[in-house]
């Protein structure tokens, strides 16, 4: 058999190189109609009247009045307002659509709305919180009592915005009189339709979710789309029009959501041989205005407490803040890159206060198959870290680096992480909320369709799952079709999120295909589906978040090489380079397309990305001022795969696009921290707190 | 109001508009040709690259004035060169678009880039791309691609 | 209602600036964000605008005795093609943008918006870098910071329009540029630095230095360069910390979205201290 890791040429490639490929802003239709959001400016304020001018025939103002369902987005936690009613909390918050076919007028009519408001208080300090989780493993109590010392530090993290470079939009029409479609930049077809649902107070059939080709999403598609669907469902509604609304870079990136910032405390309790045997960590997230899926985010996070590290007395404790300010939401990694920068950071520091080699205290503290997680489940499955370790340092030279950058006047560092990513969905989320379900039609011509509601927004699950079919089926790739998921057309295969896409759809594709090739009947109609089962020994409670939090885990090693500039306190990425188990890599070139994206983002959310507030209002809100990375500024990457095969994945794959990311910042904040002589407790470590560290002023 | 006359992918056009209107708008709006997008609007991503005179600029934020007279050529007309087809199978090779959304704006700037520099070295080519922001990529398997087609295109350019 | 014009010569763009008021927009990269309506919208401009981009009689580099005329609307990067130009103002032109950004914004544009964050200017201001206003009336040549009077401020007059600009050849021993931006490129600069110096003998014939983004216009402080011109670099190193205090009570930066007033003050101050100290390494 071949290996099915041997890149196969991407799906979407041609269609993308040439332009052709349809976005939704690309989209076009007779009597097209366009929207635009009115919102509010300012964080916290009663809205006393509005006046709105005289409207032109043709044009409507859609607002919360116009909704005949519940004017809440369906999400997690049902809190964020579709339209705000009388209360606006947070800057940019929607109040209405203005629609109508022509966008001079359309801005005009916005131009001549004037919103009366009452300021109100705006809450921007971490007070107010709204959901608290805890969890234990063995006794922490007992063993921070027997403790020689209690080291405590602090690490903080700030905004990072997916930066998508595909704003956020959608086209919505009527088919008939009740059945509204809407075609959008999303993530999550199925959460949209569900949304809409709820908000038109409509049965399932009278919404239609379709995707056209997503721009890039990075959770920033995940959540949100569901908020601009519901509107404008509404708005098609009342104006019977086909309506298209797409964001403009600086509205999206005040108003969409954002990683969360965050602040985590972390005691160890460390005996008199230098080991940790306790910690008692507390995270705390900045939501923004609405909960939404804050909760969820708040679990990763707190689930990632040990990373890659067994430690066997835990207290855990995490709350989530509201603030005025934008709420926020998912961002690749949901959680788990702010713990685990504090994690591997805590650890360096843990063992340069004790005056141990921060390598070889962290490879004692490694975890190892067997070992119980940080919630009391099992690693089950081989962990190869010491190879992976071992391949990252002598690929890196990290070790005689590591020496030779000790020296204060060399400004060089070098800084390595080492990570787990808990795969699909918390606990039993999958088996609990999702039930996922995937289905394979084969026509009477004997061609395939495969009907998922994942989406290809530039992860390759285009290519990736149709190549599981393909390979399973033994057909050739002609035979079968994947197009962009249509909710009438599509069963419900969950989200495209939380890095479950590889392992648990294309594992419910591999497996109907493999009945389908089973059953398979020269030149008649057959459809095969297959629905989730939770695997028998995934164990776990959501109360008491004990038991197996994921049904596997994906490992990574990052090593970042940087130089920093003594004189402008300027950090340059010189090279990064690192090692990763994803099971089995469905397609090699597409799972280092992954690992390079990732780190790329990952890297930058340590040092270069800055987006602040001020008063509520987001600073950084354009791609002049917002900084990602460009291919100046990215580092050279050099990238190996371990095959580590998962029983239950699809030709032993695991999850893949959030691994890449959540070790970056540590890694490069290690950097950092050697080549300025100065700890890292705060990213984005950017050259003005350098600067600071540098000359030792104080914070 | 006159029109302003163009040359657009090899066709001589005139439009018949506002001269001011951001020349992208007039491609996508007035000629349908979608393949140049906008990422931000403010010249930083690259996005809406289209080549004037052989050369990439943003026209995002040029006029439409300023192309009076003079040659636009969009990745519409670009796909059809052969040119094109050694630097698309070059960044199918090396991976280099994922989502695609900046990838017609890289095809664009990578072609201007060999044009006036057929053996770029790697410095020169992240130079060359750094008018176009990639959040999926990083980059290294794009520069990778142009170094390829610039081997494999020797002598196109 | 705004008028549009696209002059088919430069003598007709001077006589459009006679009879009208006029935006003049050249690779507009600037002026077409500074008036930018909401997508698909065009731009909310003020005034009648003209169009000067194609007006090719104005592009040109021509090297003469002692100089370099530089014809306005020549773009940067037909600026950074030019054999002869020297590396200071290549490698500042380079730091501008991308090359989309590159391939039609001018020299003369980036004068005429006066921004203290643009990098192009910055290399005019260390080579006393004239530039030729024109109008109908007759031409006048004013030195570059004679020009810039503000932020966003120039003294270029209602009917004029920049024709070129003429940089003075020296022969500087080293003349370096730094850019310290919000990343390593297609970035805005939150602190920039030229530095020139020729050396004879151990004694400094000149020494010139600019800093861009740390204060309301472009600082080259001609005063305090006079103090050390004559001098030894040995003298120099002795004197280095008065002149450094000397440069931070001109330097006024800000707070902004991109970096703070401390930060900006404590590098201005480093890239001329490092500029310094690596002459008075060198000898």
């Amino acid at each position: 058999m071949k290996d099915i890791s041997r890149s196969v040429p991407k799906e979407d490639h041609e269609e993308k190189v040439s332009g052709r490929a349809l976005y939704v802003s690309d989209i076009q239709m007779a009597d097209m109609h366009y929207a635009k959001t009115v919102r509010a400016d300012r964080p916290h304020a009663r809205i006393r009247n509005i006046r709105l001018p005289e409207l032109p025939e043709g044009y409507v103002v859609v607002d919360h009045h116009d909704i005949p369902g519940a004017n809440h987005v369906n999400m997690i936690f049902e809190d964020w307002p579709v339209f705000a009613d009388s209360v606006v909390r947070h800057v940019g918050e929607p109040i209405m659509l203005v629609c109508g076919k022509d966008k001079q007028i359309i801005q005009s009519i916005c131009d001549e709305i004037v919103i009366e408001y009452e300021d109100l208080e705006p809450v921007f300090d971490l007070q107010e919180s709204v959901v608290h989780k805890s969890f234990q493993k063995g006794d922490a109590a007992a063993a921070f009592a027997r403790a020689d010392q209690v080291v405590e530090r602090v690490y903080e993290t700030g905004y990072q915005e997916q930066a998508y470079i595909e704003p956020q939009g959608f086209v919505g029409y009527l088919e008939g009189e009740k059945k509204v479609t809407l075609i959008g930049s999303i993530q999550c077809p199925y959460y949209v339709k569900n949304a809409v649902i709820k908000t038109l107070a409509c049965d399932p059939e009278d919404v239609r979710v379709i995707q056209a080709a997503v721009g890039g999403a990075f959770g920033g598609k995940e959540e949100f789309p569901s908020l601009i669907g519901c509107q404008l469902a509404v708005a098609v509604h009342k104006l019977k029009k086909p309506i298209k609304i797409i964001y403009e870079r600086e509205e999206d990136m005040i108003v969409t959501t954002k990683r969360h910032p965050s602040k985590t405390t972390m005691q160890a309790a460390l005996d008199s041989a230098g080991r940790v045997l306790a910690i008692k960590a507390h995270v705390a997230l900045d939501a923004g205005a609405y909960i939404g899926l804050s909760g969820v985010v708040l679990s990763r996070a707190m689930l990632a407490v040990t990373s890659a590290y067994t430690i066997d007395h835990l207290d855990v404790k995490g709350d989530v803040y509201l603030t005025h300010t934008v709420p926020n939401g998912a961002f690749r990694g949901f959680g788990a890159p702010q713990m685990i920068f504090a994690i591997d950071m805590f650890m360096h520091h843990l063992a340069k206060h004790l005056g141990k080699d921060p390598y070889q205290f962290r490879k004692a503290h490694q975890a190892k198959q067997g070992d119980r997680t940080a919630t009391s489940g099992i690693f089950r499955d081989p962990i190869l870290m010491d190879a992976m370790v071992e391949k990252a340092t002598s690929m890196s030279d990290y070790h005689r680096k590591q020496k030779d950058y000790a020296s204060p006047d060399v400004y060089r560092g070098i800084g390595m992480s080492w990570f787990l990513h808990g795969c699909g969905f918390t606990g039993s989320g999958e088996s609990d909320h999702i039930k996922a379900k995937v289905r394979l039609r084969k026509s009477d011509t004997d061609h395939v369709y495969v009907l998922v509601a994942a989406v290809d927004m530039g992860q390759g699950a285009k290519t990736t799952l149709k190549k599981v079919v393909v390979e399973t089926l033994g057909v050739p790739y002609n035979q079968v079709t994947f197009d962009d998921p249509d909710t009438d057309a599509v069963p419900d295969s969950g989200p495209t999120v939380a890095s479950r896409t590889a392992m648990i759809v294309g594992g419910l594709l591999a497996q109907a295909a493999q009945t389908l090739k089973e059953t398979w009947k020269r030149g008649e109609t057959q459809v095969v589906e297959k629905t989730y089962r939770q695997p028998e020994f995934v164990i776990w409670d959501e109360k008491t978040l004990r038991g197996d939090a994921y049904p596997a885990y994906s490992w990574g090693v990052n090593i970042v090489e940087v130089s920093v500039s003594p004189v402008t306190y300027e950090v340059k990425v010189e090279k990064i380079w690192s090692v990763y188990d994803v099971g089995k890599a469905l397609d090699e070139r597409i799972v280092l397309g992954q690992a390079d994206g990732g780190i790329a983002q990952g890297v930058a959310y340590g040092y270069l990305e800055v987006m602040r507030h001020h008063g509520g209002h987001i600073q950084h809100k354009n791609m002049t001022d917002y900084i990602i990375p460009t291919a100046v500024d990215m580092a050279p990457t050099e990238t190996v795969i371990f095959d580590n095969p998962y029983a239950l994945g699809p030709y032993g794959a695991k999850g893949v696009g959030e691994l890449s990311l959540v070790g970056g910042a540590p890694a490069v904040a290690m950097a950092i921290e050697q080549a300025i002589g100065r700890p890292i407790q705060k990213i984005p470590a950017t050259p003005e707190m350098i600067m600071e560290l540098m000359r030792d002023e104080t914070h | 109001m006159k029109p302003i006359k163009f040359i657009l992918n090899d066709q001589p056009v005139e439009a018949h508009t506002n001269p001011s209107r951001r020349l992208l708008d007039v491609l996508r709006g007035d000629y349908g040709l979608t393949g140049s997008k906008e990422g931000c609007g403010e010249g930083e991503c690259g996005a809406c690259s289209v080549l004037l005179d052989g050369y990439a600029v943003n026209s995002c934020i040029l006029p439409l004035a300023s192309v009076e007279g003079r040659h636009v050529t969009t990745i519409e007309g670009y796909a059809k060169t052969q040119r094109f087809a050694v630097v698309k199978a070059a960044m199918g090779d090396e991976g280099g678009s994922q989502c695609g959304i900046c990838t017609p704006g890289f095809m664009i700037a990578i072609e201007s880039l060999l044009k006036k520099n057929p053996k770029p070295s790697e410095q020169e080519i992240r130079t060359g791309l750094a008018g176009n922001l990639c959040r999926c990529t990083g980059y290294n398997m794009i520069v990778k691609a142009v170094q390829k087609a610039a081997k494999v295109g020797e002598g196109l350019w | 209602m705004v008028r549009h014009v696209i002059p088919s010569s430069y003598r007709e763009a001077l006589v459009h600036l006679r009879d009208g008021s006029f935006h003049i927009v050249a690779g507009g990269t600037d002026i077409m964000l500074k008036y930018r309506n909401a997508a698909d919208l065009p731009p909310r401009f003020e005034r009648d605008v003209l169009y000067v981009l194609n007006l090719d009689e104005l592009k040109y580099i021509h090297v003469e005795e002692g100089v370099w005329r530089i014809g306005a609307l020549t773009a940067y990067e037909t600026l950074l093609d030019h054999p002869e130009i020297p590396d200071v103002f290549k490698s500042a032109w380079i730091d501008i943008g991308g090359p989309g950004l590159r391939h039609v914004a001018t020299l003369a544009g980036n004068i005429a918006n006066a921004s203290p964050a643009a990098d192009g200017i910055m290399p005019l201001y260390l080579y006393d870098a004239q530039v030729v206003l024109e109008s109908c009336a007759g031409s006048r040549t004013l030195p570059i910071d004679a020009v810039i009077t503000g932020p966003k401020q120039t003294a270029i007059g209602p009917q004029e329009m920049i024709r070129e600009i003429i940089v003075p050849k020296h022969d500087f021993d080293v003349a370096t540029w730094v850019k310290v931006g919000t990343r390593k490129a297609d970035a805005i600069s939150k602190v920039s630095f030229c530095g020139a110096i020729k050396v004879e003998s151990g004694v400094i014939k000149d020494l010139r230095l600019t800093l861009g983004s740390v204060a309301p216009t472009v600082i080259r402080a001609r005063d305090l360069e006079a103090t050390v011109k004559g001098i030894t670099l040995t003298a120099l190193e002795a004197r280095l910390d008065a002149l450094l205090d000397a440069y931070a009570a001109r330097i006024r930066p800000i707070d902004d979205q991109r970096s703070t007033k401390h930060y900006r003050q404590q590098v201005a101050r480093n890239l001329i201290e490092d500029f310094l100290k690596q002459q008075i390494r060198k000898g």
